[in-house]
């Protein structure tokens, strides 16, 4: 028990100063390192942060699940921050997404939002999805019943994320050409443009386990807090 | 079998009695299709065909909100759910009863809006095909049918669940509609190409399966405390 | 006939059970030997109607543990069903439905036969009202139909909460008979204990959730 909570701020720094470290190394790639883009010229940078914004979007829902999922199998309430957490961070990153990917849009195709794109819509369902999700959470009073609802609609995403990928793509037949990062022979960009993209990549990743590590930890304070108050107030 | 049967006929003895939904979505979905057809303009209809083809699904989902809001209604206001969970039924037959009479009442809904929607919209000869339409709305249904059975189920017990069930289910719509929209907008002639219906009657049964089997596994959670 | 080492048919040790923050049973521990009736009493909130919907299998224990006839909860719930007859605050039946179409579909999910039905009604003395809706018969002969609800597949648990509400002379004597007849072990929440003297073996008051 003590051994845990005096690694897990251990833990949190490290991932901190990881993400510190990736995220300067990315930043110098991106508009030191990469030669500029021929088609869409300078702009282009924000692809290397969009796109792994958005993988991390899905990234974080997917772990919100995934714990909501163990939540319902083991019945042990900490899960239910752990599946709580990725699922608010994923809505910051969800809405950076959004913002940057309008952007983009806006450089590649001179409008800030294109229905036509499979891709921008496809996350502005999720988006709606874990807007939903909060709605559920804040309608339910603390306690084993939220965390049972919020991981049951949780995992419903699973199913929801792939349905939405397909259905958009199958419903655009005439689907203007997204800006192709990868296609079946691989990444469709030159080694250094791919390198800066994982580079940028694993910083975006670095850093929202980071974000999930400081927000569960001060959600835990919060909790530990709240449970003493309610002590003192009944031996009062 | 015999659970899931008996409970079925539940619901269906109580729709009878009670008359609670399918009348009211009768009422509102001729409503909504009236409403539709004044938005898009009295005298000549505004985008033809396809607009109305489009807005036609957007009131089978709102239409089917309504028979949702309502599930569940008496186990809840007269506190029968202690009773059918302490049951040793299996629970789940509780959750496809529900969804099976949630299909019924949305096929009857729309066996009243498929001919007004022809009567209002389609007057000029050139319409949707009848069998993709058909085949898309009863998939469609089944989907909306089994995904809204589960969520009925999680909002029974939670404040302010006649809001919060359409926000929870909209999002999972959106596929839904954007395909079943472009299937039957596709189908009218002049076709040229565009999505090929069985493509998108296979989307649709996918959508079917996968939230049959959520359905299907989660259900027991939303209902016990 | 009953032996120390017999599985006892209700065990509880240390049962929690929180309604979001709010700690409705505080480690309560008790147990109910086969054939035992044991009385639950205490004030309203106490946390009587709790436990009865734990041991119902409706509510899941957060801490503790709790088992009947050895099978544990909330892990061998689908075990004990079958074997737990629950007479609640409401009587958990559908206003709309006749009394009988009500016990149809009980008996459905309970796989029991109909002719069990009209051994019921008659259990209860409804033999004659089992075509009225349920909602239209009076508070009276609707907890009758309650009970006639939870015999329907002969439980050889009986959960009752304030089984004597509403009853006229007539029901609280058939309900005197159901008890007297009924060789398995029962938890009555109530408060008139004193009506059941002769029947009870034993008795717990909680207050506040806890054994008091």
């Amino acid at each position: 028990m003590n051994g845990s909570h005096r690694a897990r701020p251990d833990r949190a720094t490290a991932a901190a100063t990881a993400a510190a470290l990736l995220m300067a190394l990315a930043l110098a790639m991106i508009f030191f390192y990469v030669p500029t883009d021929v088609s869409e010229g300078y702009s282009q940078r924000i692809f290397y942060f969009h796109v792994p914004i958005a993988l991390t979007t899905y990234f974080l829902f997917t772990w919100g699940a995934v714990n909501g999922a163990r939540f319902l199998l083991k019945r042990d309430i900490s899960l239910d921050l752990k599946s709580y957490v990725p699922m608010h961070l994923g809505v910051i990153f969800g809405s950076l997404t959004l913002v940057t990917g309008s952007i983009w849009a806006n450089i590649a195709w001179g409008t800030w939002w294109f229905w036509g794109d499979t891709q921008l819509t496809t996350f502005l369902i999720i988006f709606l999805f874990n807007c939903a999700y909060f709605m559920l959470r804040f309608s339910v009073e603390a306690g084993e019943r939220r965390a049972t609802f919020s991981a049951v609609y949780a995992v419903l995403g699973v199913g929801l994320i792939p349905l939405s990928v397909i259905g958009v793509h199958v419903a655009q037949t005439n689907d203007l050409i997204h800006p192709i990062t990868f296609n079946e022979n691989g990444a469709n960009m030159d080694s250094s443009m791919f390198l800066t993209f994982l580079v940028a990549l694993a910083a975006m990743i670095t850093l929202s386990v980071t974000m999930y590590l400081i927000e569960l930890r001060g959600k835990r304070i919060d909790d530990r807090l709240r449970a003493i108050r309610r002590l003192a107030g009944g031996e009062a | 079998m015999r659970a899931y049967r008996a409970l079925l006929r539940k619901d269906l003895l109580l729709e009878l009695r009670g008359r609670e939904l399918v009348p009211a979505m009768v009422v509102f979905v001729v409503g909504a299709l009236v409403l539709v057809r004044l938005g898009l303009g009295g005298e000549r209809l505004a985008g033809g065909t396809r607009a109305a083809t489009g807005l036609l699904w957007v009131v089978v989902v709102f239409t089917s909100m309504l028979a949702l809001v309502r599930s569940f209604a008496q186990e809840r206001e007269h506190g029968i759910w202690d009773g059918l969970l302490s049951a040793p039924a299996d629970r789940s037959a509780i959750w496809a009863a529900r969804a099976s009479a949630t299909f019924l009442f949305l096929g009857v809904t729309q066996a009243v809006a498929l001919p007004l929607f022809w009567l209002f919209f389609l007057q000029d000869g050139r319409s949707p095909s009848l069998a993709v339409l058909a085949a898309a709305l009863a998939l469609a249904d089944l989907g909306v049918a089994m995904l809204g059975a589960l969520l009925a189920g999680l909002v029974s017990n939670v404040r302010a669940r006649e809001v919060l069930l359409p926000v929870l289910f909209l999002p999972f719509a959106l596929p839904l509609v954007s395909v079943a929209v472009r299937m039957s907008v596709d189908s009218i002639p002049p076709q040229n190409g565009g999505l090929d219906a069985l493509q998108g009657l296979g989307f649709l049964a996918l959508y079917d399966t996968i939230f049959a089997l959520l359905g299907w596994a989660l259900f027991e959670y939303v209902v016990e405390d | 006939m009953s032996s120390p080492e017999r599985t006892p048919a209700v065990r509880c040790d240390g049962l929690t059970r929180r309604y979001g923050e709010r700690v409705a049973l505080d480690a309560v521990s008790l147990t109910v030997a086969p054939g035992e009736r044991l009385l639950l009493t205490g004030g309203n909130g106490a946390g009587k109607t709790t436990l009865l919907r734990v041991l119902a299998t409706v509510l899941r224990p957060h801490a503790g543990e709790v088992a009947i006839d050895g099978h544990v909860l909330p892990h061998d719930a689908r075990k004990v069903r079958p074997a737990i007859g629950y007479v609640g605050h409401e009587p958990l039946v559908y206003p709309v439905l006749t009394a009988r179409e009500n016990l149809e579909l009980y008996a459905a999910l309970y796989g029991v036969g109909r002719e069990r039905i009209e051994q019921v009604l008659d259990l209860a003395g409804l033999n004659g009202r089992g075509g009225d809706p349920a909602g239209e018969l009076s508070r009276g002969l609707r907890q009758r139909l309650g009970l006639a609800r939870a015999m329907l597949h002969s439980p050889s648990l009986l959960l009752l909460d304030e089984p004597t509400t509403g009853l006229d002379e007539d029901g609280r004597e058939r309900l005197r008979g159901v008890l007297a007849a009924h060789s398995g072990a029962a938890v009555i929440a109530t408060h008139e204990p004193d009506w059941f003297a002769g029947l009870e073996h034993g008795r717990l008051r909680l207050a506040a959730g806890r054994a008091a």
